[in-house]
């Protein structure tokens, strides 16, 4: 899931600083489910900015409204009532959501309420943590099933490095060195001359800009 | 929630002339006529009267009617009355409310409760009944006296299935009360049995601890009281002294055993019986009786106080100490045998099955929370039960009171079908990103992720309260970051209705504590809550941020929340989000300038003066802070 955080609420009044009426956009997708993005939090953002601004003599209207999700075209289209209505949109979603929304609506300005952190696990109420940084090429079955790209702080394919000290990381005390875990599960699983294969580098090179991903044989032809 | 149809009847009752003294009802009548939505209302001398009733009844047909408002009083006479006659005409009584107009002196305040609670009506649930299939069997967990007691009294009235978690262990329990689905496993096989409810009876576990006696260890002179107890050993002509107090000093169970070995030893002929003591403990049952008899039989009772020494040879044991009474500086018991009590520590398998059942553990590791309403025999499960010494040590009367309780429980299934109104919260699977955050925060493990096609989401997929394990605390209502979850009664519509405009100070109150002290404080100094809107939930936890934020946004200048105290919530941790969510409300407050404006009060149903100090406190710090500046004005 992808997991973001509140934006600071100062940053967002700036952003809507200039606006009178403005649309908060909640996504019922990743948002909702860290607990950042929902219709609950569109509520309290909501709630706090109308009462920051009429604090400030400076009243402002605010819409809400959650859709299923701010990354498909179809869900952001049921905006469109309430998006006409307003100077501007804050968005709940992740960076996704935020652009897919804006590209929906190109004549009004769209802002982030949230920061999205990462790609990670639900560890319990309240507590997330990262597994995957979307590299594009897994070694999942070279490193027993742990990721060395997120968990080694220096994203090491090969370690661990001189700075793993009795499975911490130098990092921080609270950093377990990635490369100690991935010992530990192929010892366990009895994979341990994995260690000795050289994991080749990772061709990092964006050539061609942002990655995109079809299909061939899953688009469709409308024509 | 959206409800469709509503039909109100609203009776303005004269009380036979006591309200008209105060209040004009006609005006009353005629301002709610212009304004309010309902479908028949009228004007009645007395309306709880027999023809009155009859006539009630009549209109209810007439006009279909499905919910009532009674504007008069709510005297417990007339209520009751209303409620059956709701009955006959198949009328929920959660769609029947009263208001009380004694204290009502304007018609501009009877039009302003009478709007208030016909919002309310408006937007209320149905509640109905829903009558559920479920199993009779109970599964009692234990091998001691207490579960075979325990099993014996169920066993009256509804199946009884008694294991001992050693031969056959319990591997998994799966679903909720009336149908726990239960993975046993015995002799290398696994079987699945459905059960209505468990009970834990698992004991406690005696523990010598030689720190407690200097050091000494246990020989064949120096014995353990369930050492003493087990073995069958002739006594005859022997001297035996027992040592009490300096293990298991909070409990009576040494004390018991220890009375019934003297006695018994009497009988069959020891030569001496002499048991030491610090204090001795006999508040329970027939214990001073026992104590007076064997005094009577000629055992010795001798107290210590404070340092002692024992010593033991082939031929006996010594306990030598000091008398406090006595002007000698030591005193030197010698037996042929030393018995010494031993503490009760849990029974082994306790964390192993708390882990299993999802249900707590306390003091000492003993099941069961330290937390007066989980006495006498509760878990935070619904029919997951404790019984005897295995949520602490108890003895006799306690032990069969506890039995009796537990069959009582379980008794509810004991026919095969349980009828529960359907108050458990509802969800509205459109909003449910089945994020498990409600599954993990329910205190009661009653929630389960259903899948079923008929859901309007993207999953199919939504999460259920199930009816038999909520409690209506309504903590999943308030932690839903998709706002699908409404609890009856108490939904964000009827919350946010009650606040539309509220008063200069919101009081959030729990049922259970909050609510009932200001009942209380009211009477110390009703001039105090003018100011006070109290806003009834039935947990703290109830309470959502939102709630906090929009009682300012519609213009409140304060708002408290009014719990039960720390380890105190019936919900178990309902309070402890409340403060939580106190935290981060006052933290957005402060993020946009708006100040201290939220108040947290831990408080008691009967602290009417703390509830007014903390009301005080709170109106200080809104003099202090000025009005509130972010109120929205429409």
């Amino acid at each position: 899931m992808i997991v973001a955080e509140g934006k600071p609420v100062e940053k967002i009044l700036e952003m809507v600083a200039p606006f009178k009426k403005v649309l908060i956009a909640g996504c019922r997708g990743c948002v909702t489910v860290c607990l950042t993005g929902g219709e609950k939090e569109v509520g309290i953002l909501a709630s706090q900015i109308r009462m920051a601004r009429s604090k400030d003599g400076n009243p402002i209207e605010i819409l809400e409204q959650t859709e299923e999700r701010q990354c498909d075209v179809e869900y952001n289209a049921k905006f469109l009532e309430n998006v006409e209505q307003v100077d501007a949109i804050v968005s709940l979603a992740c960076g996704i959501g935020i652009q897919y929304l804006g590209e929906k609506y190109p004549s009004t300005p769209i802002f982030p309420g949230v920061n999205t952190l990462m790609l990670g696990a639900n560890i319990d109420v309240g507590k997330w943590e990262e597994r995957c940084m979307a590299c594009g090429d897994c070694v999942l079955d070279k490193t027993g099933g742990i990721c060395p790209i997120t968990r080694c702080s220096k994203s090491l394919l090969n370690g661990p490095c001189g700075g793993s000290q009795n499975g911490v990381c130098e990092v921080s005390k609270d950093v377990p060195c990635g490369w100690q875990l991935i010992y530990d599960r192929l010892s366990e699983i009895g994979q341990l001359d994995k260690m000795r294969e050289i994991i080749p580098a990772k061709n990092w090179l964006r050539a061609k800009g942002p990655r995109t991903y079809v299909r061939e044989d899953l688009t469709l032809d409308r024509s | 929630m959206t409800i469709t149809n509503i039909r109100i009847g609203i009776y303005l009752c004269d009380c036979d002339g006591k309200v008209s003294k105060k209040v004009d009802l006609s005006k009353v009548k005629t301002a709610i006529q212009s304004q309010a939505e309902f479908e028949y209302i009228r004007e009645a001398d007395v309306v709880c009267g027999t023809a009155e009733q009859e006539k009630v009844a009549a209109e209810i047909d007439k006009y279909s009617l499905n919910r009532l408002l009674i504007v008069g009083c709510n005297d417990p006479f007339i209520t009751r009355k209303f409620l059956q006659l709701a009955e006959e005409k198949d009328i929920s009584r959660y769609n029947v409310e009263f208001i009380d107009l004694s204290a009502v002196d304007s018609v501009e305040a009877a039009v302003s409760a009478i709007n208030s609670t016909l919002g309310k009506l408006h937007l209320r649930a149905e509640i109905g009944y829903e009558e559920l299939a479920v199993t009779p069997d109970v599964l009692v967990i234990g091998s001691g006296s207490e579960a075979a007691a325990v099993a014996k009294a169920i066993s009256k009235n509804q199946p009884v299935v008694q294991i001992d978690h050693e031969t056959t262990r319990v591997v998994e329990v799966d679903g909720f009360p009336g149908s726990f689905t239960v993975r046993l496993l015995e002799n290398g096989k696994t079987i699945k049995q459905s059960f209505g409810a468990i009970v834990l009876a698992l004991g406690a576990q005696p523990q010598y601890d030689a720190n407690k006696y200097g050091g000494v260890n246990l020989d064949e002179r120096i014995l353990s009281l369930s050492q003493f107890i087990k073995t069958d050993k002739s006594y005859t002509g022997k001297k035996v002294a027992f040592v009490l107090g300096k293990a298991d000093a909070d409990s009576l169970l040494s004390f018991a055993a220890v009375l019934k070995a003297a006695l018994d030893l009497k009988d069959k002929g020891a030569s001496e019986v002499d048991v030491i003591y610090d204090d001795m403990k006999v508040c329970a049952d027939n214990l001073e009786q026992e104590y007076e008899l064997a005094r009577k039989k000629g055992v010795n009772f001798l107290k210590y106080d404070g340092e002692f020494q024992i010593n033991s040879t082939s031929a006996g044991a010594t306990f030598q100490y000091r008398e406090p009474f006595l002007p000698i500086d030591a005193t030197r018991v010698a037996a042929d045998y030393l018995v010494l009590a031993e503490d009760f520590v849990p029974a082994a398998a306790t964390q192993e099955l708390a882990e299993i059942l999802d249900i707590r553990t306390g003091p000492g590791g003993f099941f069961q929370k330290d937390n007066v309403h989980f006495l006498p025999i509760k878990s935070n499960r619904a029919y997951i039960l404790f019984v005897g010494s295995c949520h602490g040590p108890i003895h006799g009367t306690d032990l069969y009171n506890e039995i009796e309780a537990v069959v009582a429980e379980v008794s509810a299934f004991a026919k095969g079908k349980a009828q529960v109104p359907s108050l458990q919260p509802r969800v509205e699977a459109k909003k449910c990103a089945v994020c498990l955050t409600c599954y993990r925060c329910c205190p009661h493990h009653a929630i389960e992720i259903v899948h079923d096609a008929e859901y309007d989401n993207m999953y199919n997929s939504a999460a259920r309260m199930n009816p038999l394990a909520c409690q209506r605390c309504g903590v999943c209502a308030g932690e839903c970051p998709g706002k699908a979850i409404q609890l009856p009664l108490y939904s964000d519509q009827e919350i946010l209705f009650e606040i539309k405009q509220p008063a200069k100070i919101v009081a959030y109150a729990c049922e259970n504590s909050g609510y009932l002290a200001s009942e209380f404080a009211k009477t110390l100094d009703p001039q105090l809550q003018k100011d006070l809107q109290i806003v009834e939930v039935p947990c703290s936890g109830k309470i959502d941020v939102i709630y906090l934020l929009k009682a300012l946004e519609y213009g409140a200048d304060g708002v408290m929340l009014l719990v039960c105290h720390k380890e105190n919530c019936k919900y178990v941790w309902g309070n402890n989000r409340a403060e939580q969510r106190k935290e981060r409300a006052q933290a957005l407050l402060n993020q946009v300038g708006l100040g201290d404006r939220i108040e947290f009060v831990h408080v008691a149903a009967n602290q009417g003066n703390q509830f007014n100090a903390a009301v005080k406190e709170m109106a200080e710090k809104i003099r202090q802070s000025g009005t509130n500046p972010g109120k929205v004005v429409k």
